[in-house]
């Protein structure tokens, strides 16, 4: 015991022999009423709009409405701690998060403490949560594909790095999985992801980040978590810290890709801070410039241009819609500020195509300029002919007495959306992809039975890969189907055809004794 | 932190708000007749001195039920040819609109505004033990040398602090009290533990 005195009273001893006695000059005001995630605060007159808060107890604040006499101050953590009469100080500093390299692999709250119990993150490096998006002048064209390793989305709804491309559909038509499948994908590409959950239940997050860490993604993926019992002032900055942290990937010369799942609770959240601050709520009760808070937020995401490093960050925003309903409020106007959309839709999800990805009115406004030569040349036509063959198969079901060019179409189309099907977290390279897809597009498939098509594709790979490896790697080193190549493809697959029917047609003979 | 006791002052926002419209009309008018400092010290008299002494006035005052020809008879009784005319009219003001309750409310705006015109800042010195004149002069030319500002001085007393000197401004406080001190060396002890026991680089007693 007498050991531990001694022990404590040197320390204190060293603490105070170092201890500069300043004067702590502070802006202070006093918190008037609180509740609901928001404080209003009498004083701290010289406070800026956005400036970061401090309570008693260190918890945060962030000014968010300045009135003629008071503060509206949202509380950024346990508000139930802070009452009535706090002194609340201002600290001259806009709210900022830890970046870096310390924050892979991690999963954090949006203010950057972590939630994983893997220790502090430590770092010296910070960003402010807030920040201007790169200008006209700091940007480049897309021109790198982002592949997330769907058959459906890279051919045809192609994302570039720096691209936004909205992910939308109604609650379980896999908008997630999409997202995820994405950030799997990025395993080997040095690209480095941000998962943003907002207002998700916790239980969905944990399966999301058991996911990543099972397909070892968690190694370059952070992991920013506002949950459904997070406050509506967490959930409504979350996206802005995750931002924050991918950006500095980008203005460091690297590629970031990151998901934001999603904005309409983001929005929700945004709302209800709103309404209890008494901004004059606008359509659907949302603010006036709840449009500005998605904008000013995907903006961000750019691809820098070569003399700022060249980097780039990718965004995937998710917007849940309720019953297929497009045009509601928040819904539309991120559909105006991405560049494309991936619209997943409920009947085709239970048809069992899976991506439920509708090719009608999914688009990519830019990423057709990152594909991959390739990958454009095979899938060039794709996804309008796969649109014509939605209307024509409707339009079939009608009458059974079909030409024989129509029944050619519809079962070329039958053969297509086969072959789009995908498995989750099973992400494929861009040279299968072109395969299987040229193999479509060509007619390939045409003589095979529909629900073959699964078998003959995976068959058709293993056999490329294990008996003419140099057919994938001419392609997936030149990024290009020439001549050459697709004749040497051509010759592949009629192979491929041989020792399959022989197969079919009983045992099988090797290779060396069919030539 | 805890709450310091010159802070327990009840706010209400929505009647600050309401003094301060009639503060700034009352120091207009007088400012217009050339007597600002003269009717706003008449009614910080009348607010200060007389109705605490006369509970019954005030209530009077403040009553809705008292109808408002009946309060101007008794302003007319009580000021005229006493007060100056600004004054008066400044009272007739607030008892047609029903505010005479908030007389001090409204004063204390007035000084404020008054003060602000004039590049004065109300400024409160806090100290453990209470301060004698001369202390309280020094300390004032000091404050007011190294803010180039000119001060209104008022002095509070806090045990609490400890010892030193919080000075508060405005909305900025100046803090130099031992209490401050003190919770910033634990702060400080309680954050590096708790780093070093994150980082597993804490030794633990025995």
């Amino acid at each position: 015991m007498a050991n531990l005195t001694d022990e404590i009273a040197s320390v204190l001893r060293e603490e105070i022999s170092r201890f500069q006695a300043g004067i702590d000059v502070r802006e202070v005001g006093r918190v008037l009423e609180v509740g609901d995630g928001i404080a209003r605060v009498w004083g701290l007159s010289g406070v800026m709009a956005g400036e970061m808060v401090e309570f008693p107890g260190g918890i945060t604040g962030l000014a968010f409405n300045l009135e003629e006499n008071s503060v509206g101050v949202i509380i950024l953590g346990d508000y139930l701690q802070v009452t009535e009469g706090d002194e609340v100080k201002s600290t001259g500093r806009l709210l900022s998060v830890p970046v870096g390299d310390a924050v892979v692999g991690r999963v954090l709250d949006p203010l950057g403490n972590p939630l994983d119990g893997k220790g502090p993150v430590v770092t010296d490096l910070r960003r402010p949560v807030e920040t201007l998006a790169p200008g006209v002048a700091e940007r480049s064209p897309v021109r790198e594909p982002m592949q997330t390793g769907i058959k459906a989305v890279d051919a045809m709804t192609p994302i570039g790095r720096g691209q936004r491309e909205l992910i939308i559909g109604d609650r379980k038509t896999g908008k997630t999985a999409i997202g995820i499948d994405a950030i799997i994908n990025q395993k080997n590409s040095g690209v480095k992801c941000f998962y943003v959950a907002v207002g998700q239940k916790d239980s969905s997050v944990a399966v999301a980040i058991d996911t990543l860490r099972k397909y070892g993604a968690m190694d370059y993926t952070t992991v920013i978590v506002s949950g459904a019992s997070a406050a509506a002032p967490l959930q409504y900055i979350a996206p802005y810290s995750g931002t924050a942290m991918a950006e500095h990937f980008m203005y460091n010369g690297q590629h970031a890709l990151i998901v934001y799942d999603d904005l309409s609770k983001q929005a929700t959240a945004y709302r209800q801070l709103s309404l209890l601050m008494r901004r004059p709520p606008g359509r659907e009760a949302y603010p006036g410039d709840v449009f500005y808070a998605h904008s000013r937020l995907l903006e961000r995401s750019a691809k820098l241009s070569k003399e700022l490093g060249g980097g780039s960050l990718t965004s995937l925003p998710i917007i849940e819609t309720l019953e297929g309903e497009v045009s509601a409020y928040i819904p539309t106007n991120v559909i105006s500020i991405t560049d494309g959309q991936i619209y997943l839709q409920p009947d085709l999800f239970f048809a069992g195509q899976r991506p439920a990805m509708n090719a009608g009115i999914s688009v990519s406004r830019v990423g057709g300029a990152a594909q991959t030569k390739a990958m454009k040349k095979v899938a060039g036509g794709l996804r309008l002919d796969l649109a014509s063959f939605r209307e024509l198969e409707a339009f079939a079901q009608l009458g059974t007495d079909l030409d024989a060019a129509t029944q050619s179409r519809l079962d070329r189309g039958y053969r297509m959306v086969e072959l789009l099907k995908q498995g989750q977290y099973a992400p494929m390279e861009v040279v299968d992809q072109v395969l299987s897809i040229y193999a479509g597009t060509r007619g390939h498939l045409d003589e095979v039975k529909r629900d073959e098509v699964a078998d003959w594709e995976k068959g058709f790979l293993t056999f490329v890969r294990d008996q003419m490896p140099e057919v994938r790697k001419r392609i997936d080193e030149s990024k290009e189907l020439d001549a050459e190549g697709e004749r040497m493809l051509e010759a592949a697959i009629a192979e491929f055809k041989r020792q399959r029917a022989a197969k079919a047609g009983g045992g099988a003979k090797p290779l060396a004794a069919a030539r | 932190m805890k709450r310091r006791a010159t802070d327990t002052k009840h706010v209400d926002i929505a009647a600050d708000r309401v003094a301060k419209t009639y503060a700034q009309a009352i120091v207009e008018a007088a400012e217009a007749a050339g007597c600002r400092r003269e009717v706003i010290a008449e009614l910080g008299a009348l607010a200060r001195e007389v109705m605490p002494r006369v509970p019954e006035a005030a209530a009077v005052f403040a009553s809705p039920k008292v109808p408002p020809e009946e309060k101007a008879r008794i302003i007319d009784r009580l000021a005229k040819g006493r007060l100056r005319e600004t004054s008066v009219n400044s009272l007739h003001v607030l008892a047609r609109h029903g505010r005479l309750g908030m007389l001090g409310a409204v004063v204390d705006a007035a000084e404020r505004l008054a003060d602000a015109r004039e590049g004065r800042r109300q400024a409160t010195f806090t100290t453990a033990l209470p301060l004698d004149a001369a202390e309280q002069a020094r300390i004032v030319a000091d404050t007011e040398r190294a803010l180039s500002a000119t001060l209104v001085p008022s002095f509070a007393v806090d045990p609490e602090i400890i010892g030193g000197l919080v000075v508060r401004v405005g909305d900025t406080i100046y803090d130099q009290s031992v209490a401050t001190a003190l919770s910033r060396i634990g702060g400080r002890l309680h954050e590096r533990n708790i780093h070093a026991i994150q980082n597993g680089e804490y030794s633990w007693p025995t």
